[in-house]
C-alpha cells in the first residue's frame, strides 16, 4: 500500500508543488523566528556576559525596604571608605567605583538630548565598562559617549560636545571614546556620557558610588571575592559574582527577546493556520479527482483503513519534505534577519548564528502535524469512496456540487446573530479590557459562520457581480460560471485569503481610527500650537518617569503624553517594565523610583493616567516639587509678537477623605471651556470661576454638579469648591481643575508652571512662530519644546510603522493564501482539461482561455478579500470602540483601496501558471484522453 | 426523408470543400517512428455526408484532427475552401475553427455549467457573432430540443446531449462539420435519431459533414464511406448500406 502511495506521489508531484510551498513558507516563518530569536538572545547574552565577567564581583547598593511611611528612599550609594575597605580586602586584587548621576547633553542645535538627560558616569579604577572605540576620558576636558548616545546625536570621536553642569552652565568637552553600555536599562534608556571621576563630581555633585566592581586576588575564586565584598559592605549592598550578574542581566534581556519571539510566533501561527486551510483544500480536491483510482484500489480489495492510511501516509511524506525545506529556508531567513536586523536591535556586528535543535524539531513537527491534521478530513472522505465508482464512466469533473443545506444556512446565520449580539453588548456596556476579548470571540464566531456559509456566499456574490461581468465577453462569462461550479472548493480557497485580509483591515481600521480620534482630540481640546516643559530629571525621585508617559500616548488619551510617547517609542513599552525589573536585579534603586511615582504623583505632570496610579496611594507628606518652567521663559514667550496666548499648568496632589489621591490642576492665563475643554458629562464649563471646580469623571467619587468638593490643602484649611461641571475622563481636563486664586491659596509653594502652552498669533507664519518659540527658550536648553503638528506627525509615524510592520508579517499569510488559490485553480484546470480542449476546438483563443482563468482567480481573490475587508472594518470598529469609548471611527479608504488592488494583482498572479498549463495543453491530446 | 432520396446529390457535381493532399503524420516514440498517416489524398464535397471508417489504430481520428486544424500534420496540405490550413499559426487556426468549422465529439461535448441554449450559442458568443434567430429556431425544432433549452447538460439524456452538440455545430452553417464518433456513447435509438439529423441537415441545409466512426450502421447513413488502414486510404463506397460496409470492413481486417 505504501508503495502505491509513493508511486502516486511520484506521478503527481507537480500537483503538490504549491502545497509544499505553502507548508514551506509557514515552517520557514516558524523556524526563522526561532533562529532569529535564539541568535539575538545569544548575542545579547554574550555582550552582557562579556562586560559582566570582566570583573569578578559586582556590588550595588541594595534596595531599601519600602517603608510603611513616606516615599521609599533611594538606595544609599557606597562611600569612599567602603570602596577603600573593599580595596583592602585580601581576597580582592583591585576594585573600582562607578559614580553615576545625570547630566544634560546638548545636541548640535543646542537643545537638550532626550526626554531624560543621559546618565553621567565616572569610572574610578577597575570597571566592567571599557572603551570600545577610542579611550576613556582622562582629564576634565574629555568625555566618552555611550554608543547609543553617539548614534542618537551623531557625535563621533573627536567632536566637541556641550554638557550643562549642575548650575546649568555650559561646558565643552572633546569626545575621546565610545563605550558600549549594552542593554543595561540604566544606560540604554537615556543614554550615557562618561567623564573622568573628578569631573563627574564637579559637574553633578555626586559623591557616592552606585556600583563597586572588584577583581579577585591571585588564587581566589570570584565567589570568595564576592563573599568577602559582601562581608565588607554589609547589609546595604547586594553583591554578585560577575557571572551571576551577567546571568541576571541576560535573563532580563532574554525576557525582551522572548516577547519578540512570542509576537513573531503569533504571526507564524496565523501563517500556519492559513497554510492548513490550503493543505486541506489541496487534499480534498486531490481525493475528489482520484476517486476512480481509490475505487479501483477498493475493488482490488483494499480496506477502508488502508485507503485512509495511504492518504495519511501521503500527507506525512508531503509534510515532512516541505517542512524540511521550510526549516532550511527558515535558518536562512533567521540568519539574514540576525545579520541585517541584529545591529538595529543592538547586537554586535559579528553574530554567530545559533540553530538550536529545538528550532529544527519545532519547525519539522509543526509543518508535518499541520499537514497531516489538515489531510484528516479528506482522508476520511477517501474511505467513503464506493468500489463501484471505479466502473462509472463519467468523470467527477462533470458533477456539480450539491446545494447548501438549510442546516448550514441556519447555523451560519445563527453564528452571525450571536456575534452581532456580543458586539452589541461590548458597545452598550463598558467592559473595558474584557470588551476586547469579547470582540475577538465575536470575530472568531463570525469567522466560523463565514466558513459554514462560504459556499453560499461565493455563489451569491458571484451571481451578483456576474451580471455585469457576463456582458463583458465569453471568457468572463465562462469564468463566472466556473467559479460557482465547486462553491465549497472556491470558498475554502477564498477563506484562506479572508483570514489575512480581515486581520490587516481590522488593524488598519483601528490604526486609522486611533489617529483620527487623536487628531480630533488635539484639535478640539488642545487648541495650542506649542507646549514647553522642562526636561525630566532622574535626580529627583518624584519625577522619575521613564516609562509612564508611553502608556498615556499609547491610549491616545492626552496630547501632553504623546510627545514623550513618541520619543519613547523606540524602546517599546516593555522597556519601561524592563527598567524596573533590571533595577531591582541590580539594586541600583531604579525600581524604587518606578514604584515611587504612583505615590509621588508625578504622573500628572506627564499627562499619565492618574486612575492607574491610585493603587500606589500612600502618605503624601508634602506636594512634591516638579521641575518648572522658569518665569523668564514665560516673559520671553509673551514678548514675541508672533505668539499669541501663553498659559501654563500647575498641579498638586492631595489625599482625599477616602484615602485616595486627588490631582489638582490650575491653568494660569487660560479660560477653562474656551482655551481648554473636555467633553462635558454634566454641567457647563463656562460656569468655571473662583470657588468652583471642574471634576473629571471617576476622580471624586459620587460628586455631581452643585455638590461641594472638599479638598485638604497644605495650609491646613480645607478647600471647599462648588462643582460646576463633570467632564469625561482621559481627556484634556484631568483630575480636579480649580481656579488660579484657589490654587495659589491652597498650595502657595507651587509657584511655577510645570508646562506652558503657547498659541500662535492670528495669521502668523508657522515658520516664524517656530523661530519665535525657539528664540524664547534659547537660554534654557533643557526646556523641551513640543508642537502639536510634530506630535501629530510623530504619532502618525508610529502608527504607520506599526501598520507596515504588521502588514509585512501578515503578508506571508496572504502569500500562502494566494498559493492556495493558485493551486485550486491549477487542480481545477487539470480537471477541466477536456473542457478547455473543447472550448479551444470551438474557437476560444489561447488568450481568451487564459483570461477566463484570470477572471476566475481575480473573482475568488476579490470575494475573499472583500469578505475580509468587511469583517475587518466591522470588528476593527468594534474592537477600537470597546477600548476607546470616544473613538472617532475612520475607515482608511486609501489602504482598503490598496488591499483591493493587491487582491486583483494576487488573482492575476495566481492564474498565471494554471493559465499557461491550460493554454499549452494540446487539443487533440486532451480530447483523446478519457 | 424527402423526395431527394431518389436522386442524392452526387459528390462529384459540387466543388470540394476540403481537400487533403499527401497528408502524413508521424509520431516519434523514442526508438521507432509510428506513421499514423502515411500519405492520404482525400476530398470532401459541399453538401456531402462522408464517413471515415477503419479498424482501431488505422488513423481515422488523426486524419480528422489534421483536417480540422486541431492537429498539425507532418507533411502534405489541407485546404478548406481556398485557405490552406496547413502552415497556419495557432491564432489563425483558432479563428478558422471558430468561424468556419463545426465539431461534434463522442463525449464531453457540452460545458457542464452552461444550459443547453447557452451551449448552442457558445461558438457565436466566442466569435461575438449575431445569431440568426430563424435558423436557431429551425434547428432547435429539428433536433426537438425546444422544451429542454434551459436545462443543464447533467439533466439531459445522452441522446439529448448529442442533439445539443449537433445543433451547436450546425447553428453557424460552417463550411464543414466534423463529427468524431457522435453515436459512440448512445443507445441505438438515440444514435439513429442523431444520425438522421446529420443526414437531413446535409441534404436540406447543404451542410458538409465528415464523420469518423467504426459502426457500420452509423456509416450507412452517409453518402459515401472512405476506408482507412494503416494510415492509408484503401477503399471507398458510395450509397452504402450497413451490410456492404460491414463486408468491406471485414475484408480489410482480414487482409
Amino acid at each position: 500500500m505504501l508503495r502505491t502511495t509513493l508511486a502516486g506521489l511520484k506521478l503527481h508531484k507537480s500537483r503538490y508543488v504549491t502545497t509544499v510551498l505553502a507548508i514551506l513558507l509557514g515552517v520557514m516563518f516558524v523556524s526563522g523566528t526561532m533562529v532569529f530569536a535564539d541568535t539575538l538572545n545569544a548575542s545579547y547574552e554574550e555582550s552582557v556576559m562579556g562586560s559582566a565577567t570582566s570583573v569578578d564581583a559586582i556590588a550595588v547598593p541594595s534596595q531599601p525596604e519600602p517603608g510603611s511611611e513616606g516615599a521609599p528612599e533611594e538606595p544609599i550609594p557606597f562611600t569612599g571608605e567602603q570602596l577603600d575597605e573593599v580595596r583592602a580586602l585580601p581576597e580582592v586584587s583591585e576594585a573600582g567605583g562607578l559614580l553615576r548621576s545625570e547630566a544634560v547633553l546638548l545636541d548640535a542645535d543646542g537643545r537638550a538630548v532626550g526626554f531624560t538627560p543621559p546618565a553621567a558616569v565616572g569610572l574610578e579604577g577597575v570597571s566592567r565598562f571599557s572603551a570600545d572605540e577610542g579611550s576613556l576620558p582622562s582629564n576634565g576636558d574629555e568625555i566618552a559617549l555611550a554608543t547609543s548616545t553617539a548614534d542618537q546625536t551623531g557625535f563621533a570621536v573627536g567632536d566637541t560636545v556641550t554638557v550643562l553642569d549642575a548650575e546649568e552652565e555650559k561646558r565643552d568637552f572633546t569626545v575621546t571614546g565610545l563605550v558600549e553600555f549594552g542593554v543595561d536599562p540604566s544606560y540604554s534608556l537615556g543614554g550615557a556620557v562618561v567623564f573622568d571621576p573628578d569631573t563627574v563630581r564637579e559637574m553633578t555633585g555626586v559623591t557616592g558610588y552606585s556600583e563597586i566592581d572588584a577583581r579577585a586576588a591571585e588564587g581566589r575564586t570570584p565567589q570568595e571575592a564576592a563573599d568577602a565584598v559582601t562581608a565588607a559592605l554589609g547589609s546595604g549592598a547586594e553583591v554578585r559574582t560577575g557571572e551571576e550578574y551577567g546571568l541576571a542581566m541576560a535573563e532580563n534581556v532574554g525576557g525582551q527577546t522572548e516577547m519578540m519571539r512570542v509576537a513573531l510566533l503569533l504571526f507564524a501561527f496565523i501563517a500556519m493556520f492559513v497554510a492548513g486551510i490550503v493543505i486541506y483544500n489541496t487534499f480534498a480536491i486531490l481525493i475528489a479527482q482520484r476517486q476512480r483510482e481509490l475505487a479501483l484500489l477498493r475493488c482490488m480489495g483494499a480496506k477502508r483503513g488502508q485507503v485512509f492510511r495511504s492518504v495519511l501516509a501521503e500527507s506525512v511524506v508531503v509534510g515532512l519534505v516541505a517542512s524540511a525545506l521550510g526549516v532550511l529556508a527558515g535558518v536562512g531567513i533567521g540568519m539574514a534577519g540576525a545579520t541585517f536586523g541584529g545591529p538595529l536591535l543592538g547586537t554586535g556586528d559579528a553574530v554567530p548564528v545559533v540553530v538550536t535543535p529545538l528550532a529544527v524539531v519545532v519547525g519539522l513537527a509543526v509543518g508535518t502535524v499541520v499537514t497531516v491534521f489538515s489531510a484528516l478530513i479528506p482522508a476520511t472522505r477517501a474511505t467513503r469512496v464506493a468500489p463501484l465508482a471505479a466502473l462509472r464512466t463519467s468523470a467527477t469533473a462533470a458533477g456539480l456540487e450539491k446545494g447548501t443545506g438549510w442546516i448550514r444556512v441556519v447555523f451560519g446565520l445563527l453564528t452571525f446573530a450571536v456575534s452581532a449580539g456580543l458586539v452589541a453588548v461590548t458597545q452598550m456596556a463598558d467592559l473595558a479590557q474584557v470588551g476586547l476579548v469579547v470582540v475577538t470571540a465575536a470575530a472568531l464566531i463570525t469567522f466560523v459562520g463565514v466558513v459554514v456559509l462560504g459556499p453560499l456566499l461565493v455563489r451569491g456574490i458571484v451571481r451578483l457581480v456576474g451580471v455585469p461581468l457576463r456582458k463583458v465577453g465569453v471568457p468572463s462569462m465562462l469564468a463566472v460560471d466556473n467559479s460557482t461550479r465547486s462553491p465549497r472548493r472556491a470558498a475554502t480557497a477564498m477563506i484562506a485569503l479572508t483570514v489575512g485580509a480581515t486581520l490587516i483591515t481590522g488593524y488598519s481600521v483601528i490604526s486609522a481610527s486611533t489617529e483620527a480620534t487623536m487628531t480630533t482630540m488635539l484639535e478640539e481640546q488642545f487648541p495650542v500650537d506649542y507646549q514647553i516643559s522642562p526636561q525630566f530629571s532622574m535626580e529627583e525621585p518624584e519625577s522619575e518617569e521613564a516609562g509612564e508617559p508611553q502608556e498615556a500616548s499609547a491610549e491616545g488619551s492626552e496630547g501632553a503624553g504623546s510627545t514623550e510617547g513618541a520619543e519613547g517609542a523606540e524602546s517599546p513599552a516593555d522597556g519601561a517594565e524592563g527598567s524596573a525589573e533590571a533595577g531591582a536585579a541590580e539594586g541600583t534603586g531604579e525600581a524604587g523610583a518606578a514604584e515611587g511615582t504612583g505615590e509621588a504623583g508625578a504622573a500628572e505632570g506627564t499627562g499619565g493616567e492618574p486612575a492607574d496610579q491610585e493603587g500606589g496611594a500612600g502618605e503624601a507628606p508634602e506636594t512634591p516639587v516638579m521641575p518648572t518652567v522658569p518665569a523668564e521663559v514665560v516673559a520671553a514667550l509673551e514678548s514675541q509678537p508672533e505668539l499669541g496666548q501663553v498659559f501654563g499648568r500647575r498641579s498638586a496632589t492631595v489625599e482625599t477623605d477616602d484615602d485616595r489621591m486627588a490631582f489638582v490642576y490650575t491653568y494660569p492665563g487660560a479660560e477653562i471651556g474656551a482655551d481648554l475643554t473636555s467633553d462635558v458629562v454634566e454641567g457647563d464649563l463656562a460656569d468655571m470661576g473662583p470657588g468652583r471646580a471642574v471634576v473629571a469623571e471617576g476622580h471624586l467619587d459620587g460628586v455631581g454638579i452643585g455638590d461641594t468638593a472638599t479638598l485638604p490643602s497644605e495650609n491646613g484649611e480645607d478647600l471647599s469648591l462648588e462643582v460646576v461641571a463633570v467632564v469625561e475622563e482621559m481627556q484634556m481636563l484631568s483630575g480636579v481643575t480649580v481656579a488660579e486664586e484657589d490654587f495659589a491659596k491652597a498650595f502657595p509653594q507651587v509657584d511655577g508652571n510645570e508646562m506652558l502652552f503657547v498659541r500662535a498669533a492670528e495669521g502668523a507664519d508657522p515658520a516664524e512662530v517656530r523661530d519665535a518659540v525657539y528664540t524664547a527658550v534659547e537660554d534654557h536648553p533643557t526646556m523641551q519644546v513640543g508642537s502639536a503638528a510634530e506630535m501629530k506627525n510623530q504619532f502618525s509615524q508610529i502608527l504607520d510603522i506599526a501598520f507596515y510592520t504588521i502588514a509585512a508579517m501578515l503578508g506571508l499569510a496572504i502569500i500562502i493564501a494566494v498559493f492556495g488559490i493558485s493551486n485550486t485553480m491549477a487542480l481545477s484546470v487539470l480537471e477541466r482539461t477536456r473542457e478547455s480542449a473543447l472550448l479551444r476546438a470551438l474557437g476560444l483563443a489561447r488568450g481568451q482561455l487564459r483570461r477566463m482563468l484570470s477572471v476566475e482567480a481575480v473573482l475568488l481573490c476579490l470575494i475573499g478579500a472583500g469578505i475580509g475587508i468587511v469583517l475587518g472594518v466591522v470588528f476593527g470598529w468594534a474592537a477600537g470602540a470597546s477600548v476607546l469609548p470616544n473613538m472617532i471611527f475612520a475607515v482608511p479608504v486609501g489602504q482598503i483601496a490598496m488591499f483591493i488592488a493587491v487582491a486583483v494583482l494576487a488573482g492575476l498572479l495566481a492564474s498565471v501558471l494554471p493559465g499557461r498549463r491550460a493554454a499549452g495543453t494540446s487539443i487533440t491530446g486532451a480530447l483523446a484522453s478519457e | 426523408m424527402t423526395e431527394s432520396t431518389v436522386k442524392p446529390v452526387p459528390p462529384v457535381d459540387a466543388p470540394p470543400v476540403v481537400v487533403a493532399r499527401g497528408l502524413t503524420k508521424t509520431y516519434d516514440t523514442g526508438d521507432n517512428q509510428v506513421h499514423a498517416l502515411a500519405g492520404v489524398d482525400v476530398e470532401f464535397h459541399r453538401g456531402a455526408f462522408t464517413a471515415i471508417m477503419g479498424p482501431s489504430g488505422s488513423g481515422k481520428s488523426t486524419l480528422m484532427h489534421c483536417l480540422a486544424g486541431l492537429d498539425v500534420p507532418t507533411g502534405g496540405t489541407v485546404h478548406l475552401g481556398r485557405t490552406e490550413i496547413t502552415g497556419l499559426r495557432d491564432a489563425e487556426l483558432t479563428l478558422l475553427r471558430r468561424d468556419r468549422i463545426g465539431f461534434i465529439f463522442q463525449s464531453f461535448n457540452l460545458l457542464p455549467m452552461l444550459t443547453a441554449e447557452q451551449n448552442i450559442m457558445l461558438p457565436s458568443q466566442i466569435a461575438r457573432r449575431g445569431v440568426d434567430k430563424q435558423r436557431f429556431d429551425h434547428i432547435v425544432d429539428v433536433v426537438g430540443l425546444r422544451d429542454r433549452l434551459s436545462h443543464l447538460p447533467a439533466k439531459l439524456s445522452g441522446g439529448q446531449q448529442q442533439r445539443v452538440a449537433v445543433a451547436r455545430a450546425l447553428l453557424n452553417a460552417p463550411e464543414v462539420v466534423y463529427a468524431d464518433e457522435p453515436t459512440g456513447n448512445l443507445d441505438s435509438r438515440s444514435g439513429a435519431e442523431v444520425l438522421h439529423f446529420l443526414r437531413d441537415s446535409a441534404r436540406d441545409l447543404h451542410q458538409t459533414i465528415v464523420m469518423v466512426t467504426h459502426d457500420p450502421v452509423a456509416a450507412s447513413y452517409a453518402d459515401r464511406v472512405v476506408f482507412l488502414r494503416d494510415g492509408r486510404l484503401v477503399d471507398e463506397v458510395t450509397e452504402p448500406t450497413a451490410e456492404l460496409v460491414s463486408a468491406r470492413l471485414l475484408k480489410l481486417e482480414e487482409a
